[in-house]
């Protein structure tokens, strides 16, 4: 009885190959405003615009794709960590698996409400775009953590 | 819902490894039974029926709150 929308459980491994480099790369980027000069590339976008110009679309434009780069890395391998088997998956690990989401989606919810009620200016610009990542993060977390806890129950009995 | 797979268990002489192994689950997911933690699905509880030899309501009772 398996209908699940998961990949096999080898693929969890490359996802943290991805996931972890371009979360710390992602930090970093956010806090030095680095972008590499040779990502300065041509790229097809479907709008494009400036703060006070008219967008364009479907243009063919010159930018610099370093957060572009590390945002890709980050989201494919936040979902191959997230989307692929454990290495023993059955019914009560897909229980902890989507009890987990509506936890994460909680309480992304409250810091994100918290945000809008407490933040404002630029540091509430900042913090929309550390929400777009919040809810994987905390989710991976919290999933890890309980499946953590269980195994360790479990060993602690016959 | 409650069930008495601990006391199947015991019968049997089974630890909680080799009756996840007999059912293809893992471990935790007995565990989680046996701890009133984990409502299994219907497959799995007839399966845990058959292997026990014993009909599923012999093993896993409704409480007065279900």
């Amino acid at each position: 009885m398996s209908n699940q929308l998961l990949l096999p459980n080898k693929f969890k491994k490359v996802g943290w190959l991805m996931l972890l480099p371009a979360m710390i790369a992602g930090v970093i980027l956010s806090v030095t405003d680095y972008q590499a000069a040779w990502l300065n590339v041509k790229v097809f976008a479907l709008v494009n615009n400036g703060f006070f110009d008219k967008p364009q679309f479907f243009s063919l434009i010159e930018t610099n794709i370093t957060n572009t780069l590390v945002g890709v890395v980050f989201i494919v391998g936040a979902i191959l960590v997230i989307f692929s088997r454990e290495k023993t998956d059955d019914e009560y690990i897909a229980n902890l698996r989507l009890k987990s989401l509506q936890w994460s989606i909680l309480l992304n919810n409250i810091l994100l409400l918290f945000a809008f009620l407490f933040i404002y200016g630029t540091t509430f610009l900042s913090i929309m775009v550390y929400n777009m990542f919040t809810t994987v993060i905390i989710f991976i977390i919290r999933f890890n953590y309980i499946i953590y806890k269980s195994k360790k129950i479990a060993i602690g009995e016959k | 819902m409650k069930n008495n797979i601990k006391v199947e268990r015991a019968i049997k002489n089974l630890t909680q490894e080799n009756l996840a192994q007999k059912v293809a689950v893992t471990r935790q997911t007995i565990n989680a039974m046996e701890a009133n933690k984990y409502v299994p699905s219907t497959v799995l509880a007839l399966k845990i029926a058959k292997l026990f030899g014993k009909k599923v309501e012999e093993i896993f009772f409704l409480e007065e709150t279900d």
